[in-house]
């Protein structure tokens, strides 16, 4: 048997079985990852108003008034990245607080929210203030 | 009934409970209470903020598990960026 032909057909194999792995090991990501993002959007929308989440998915992001300063305004991204601090309709500052681990955009925004509705003040202490120059 | 949700990278892990049936004396009630608090015990030591997050009531800032509570959210361990 020709010796050539048969380690082209045994690496044509193995390329066939690892491309196959790869897609395995994609789709069952992406799988995962859909899931969660189902699960986060359903939490958002049980622990915000009907007004609010359209507030959300309209504008791209929720404001969430200051409980303590009633001229305070918090606007939380829909998508990660820094909150900004709204004072008379102009951005004072802004603030970037993120969870250790990975998790969905939507957690994220349950997470400012519920910070910041209950206990602002370390919320003000554990994120990094950024103000313009 | 109360529920426990832990946020992660899975979106949120769920446990639920059965106060009422607790007090009953409903052994599977209070293994799921008993599992639930664990859980909270579990994810507080790892840095995670507890909320009791209930319809038409303010946000509330838990330190320790309530079985009462109507529903508890509980956010992983937050950094300064």
């Amino acid at each position: 048997m020709n010796v050539e032909l048969l380690v082209y057909v045994l690496l044509g194999i193995i390329a066939a079985l690892s491309l196959g792995l790869l897609w395995r090991l994609t789709l069952d990501s992406y799988l995962k990852w859909s899931e969660a993002n189902r699960r986060a959007n359903e939490l958002l929308r049980s622990v915000l108003t009907c007004e609010q989440y359209r507030h959300l998915k309209r504008h791209g992001y929720l404001d969430i008034p200051s409980p303590r300063d009633p001229g305070c305004i918090y606007r939380v991204p829909q998508a990660q990245g820094l909150v900004g601090v709204i004072e008379q309709g102009r951005r004072k500052a802004s603030l970037c607080l993120q969870p250790l681990e990975w998790v969905p955009d939507a957690d994220i925004v349950v997470m400012h929210k519920l910070m910041i509705e209950a206990d602002e003040e370390t919320y003000l202490q554990m994120a990094n203030k950024l103000t313009p120059i | 009934m109360g529920m426990l949700r832990v946020i992660s990278k899975r979106g949120d892990d769920r446990v639920n409970w059965n106060e009422q049936d607790a007090l009953t004396g409903d052994p599977e009630a209070i293994a799921a209470i008993r599992e639930a608090e664990r859980i909270f015990e579990h994810e507080r030591a790892r840095g995670a903020t507890a909320f009791r997050v209930e319809a038409g009531k303010p946000v509330e800032r838990l330190e320790q598990f309530d079985p009462q509570a109507a529903q508890i959210i509980l956010v992983p361990r937050v950094v300064g960026g």
